[in-house]
């Protein structure tokens, strides 16, 4: 029997065994996924900023770094192996563009590319990128296989 | 916190700004348009998306900057429904239009533009302050990824939101909700102007 585990905004979630873990309708936020295979451990992160510098901050979920270091931390607790460590992303949509800001609006592509540098700068591979695009994700994660489905409203659905 | 005379003149600022965004909307289609008393809501951000029924639901979004001398956020959300049954009132038609699709989308927008001019109006008019909006923007996505995009594209978010949201209901067939964010510092302005 497979649990779904729900993600909420801002928020780190870990499962083991058959455990899934789920974000609905991430827009420029991004859907953080790590897992051990062989352990079978894992989690995500819903984050929705890219730094959490300059900012006196309660909930370190909110953010791409300490956002990450949450989640890894987390999941070394249920037994992973740092070193098997694999990541998965999805989100950081721009959901509107605006013609006359055009870039202070990116947040989509800003928190992609601060979890990219901070996956980078912890050794952990990154797998799948399905980041970008104007439309929503839903995400589905198997901590077991890794396998991440993502399901948006006009642009299909998919195993990745 | 807000006091509960602010919260009430708050209330009052949505009930004149919605009635003439819903007399708008009515003189559009020809047709009546009731609305609901306005609520004032302060939630963390988190539970944003509870305002248009939950994450994933999806609904079409029209969303305007206000800008001037306060500024603030508006969205009009309409269920899939009820935009198409807008669409279809607007181009006078019977067929299903593609919400996706450029015209339709154009037709939506131009609903909300009317729709938060009058706010604004009744709004400026009330207070003295003036206000502009934007160009409009459309969206048919899920709640949780329209309405935490707009909350997020400054880059930063507080952790309690304040907005006031008002439904909006037609018979048949329409049901939609308008929703207005003042940006920090604009409810002390607003709320300075009218000697609350």
């Amino acid at each position: 029997m497979s649990t779904i585990i729900t993600v909420g905004m801002a928020d780190v979630q870990t499962g083991q065994g058959e455990d899934i873990l789920m974000t609905p309708g991430l827009g420029s936020c991004i859907g953080i996924c790590v897992f051990d295979a062989v352990k079978k451990a894992g989690g995500m992160a819903h984050i929705m900023l890219p730094a959490a510098s300059g900012h006196s901050e309660a909930n370190p979920a909110k953010y791409a770094d300490t956002g990450l270091s949450l989640l890894i931390e987390q999941i070394l607790a249920l037994g992973a192996i740092k070193s098997r460590l694999k990541a998965k992303i999805a989100g950081g949509a721009q959901m509107f563009a605006f013609a006359n800001r055009p870039n202070a609006l990116r947040i989509g592509d800003r928190n992609a590319e601060a979890v990219r540098k901070e996956l980078k700068k912890m050794g952990i591979p990154l797998l799948v990128d399905d980041t970008g695009g104007s439309f929503g994700r839903t995400i589905y994660f198997s901590v077991s296989t890794g396998n991440l489905r993502v399901r948006t409203i006009n642009h299909g659905e998919k195993v990745i | 916190m807000l006091s509960e005379r602010r919260l009430d003149a708050l209330r009052e600022i949505g009930n004149i700004g919605s009635g003439h965004a819903a007399s708008a909307l009515s003189d559009l289609l020809q047709r009546r348009i009731d609305m609901s008393v306005p609520k004032v809501w302060m939630i963390p951000f988190e539970q944003i998306a509870e305002v248009a029924g939950g994450l994933e639901e999806s609904q079409a979004f029209i969303y305007l900057h206000v800008d001037g001398e306060i500024s603030g956020k508006a969205v009009f959300l309409f269920s899939i429904p009820s935009a198409h049954a807008l669409v279809k009132e607007l181009f006078h038609t019977d067929q299903e239009l593609d919400l996706f699709d450029e015209l339709p989308q154009s037709a939506l927008k131009e609903v909300g533009n009317i729709l938060v001019s009058s706010f604004l109006v009744a709004l400026s008019q009330l207070s003295g302050i003036e206000m502009q909006c934007s160009i409009p923007v459309m969206a048919v996505d899920m709640a949780g990824a329209v309405l935490g995009a707009i909350l997020l594209e400054e880059g930063e978010i507080e952790d309690h939101v304040l907005f006031i949201d008002t439904e909006l209901f037609g018979f048949p067939a329409i049901e939609g909700k308008f929703v207005f964010l003042p940006q920090q510092g604009a409810l002390e302005k607003l709320l300075g102007a009218l000697g609350v």
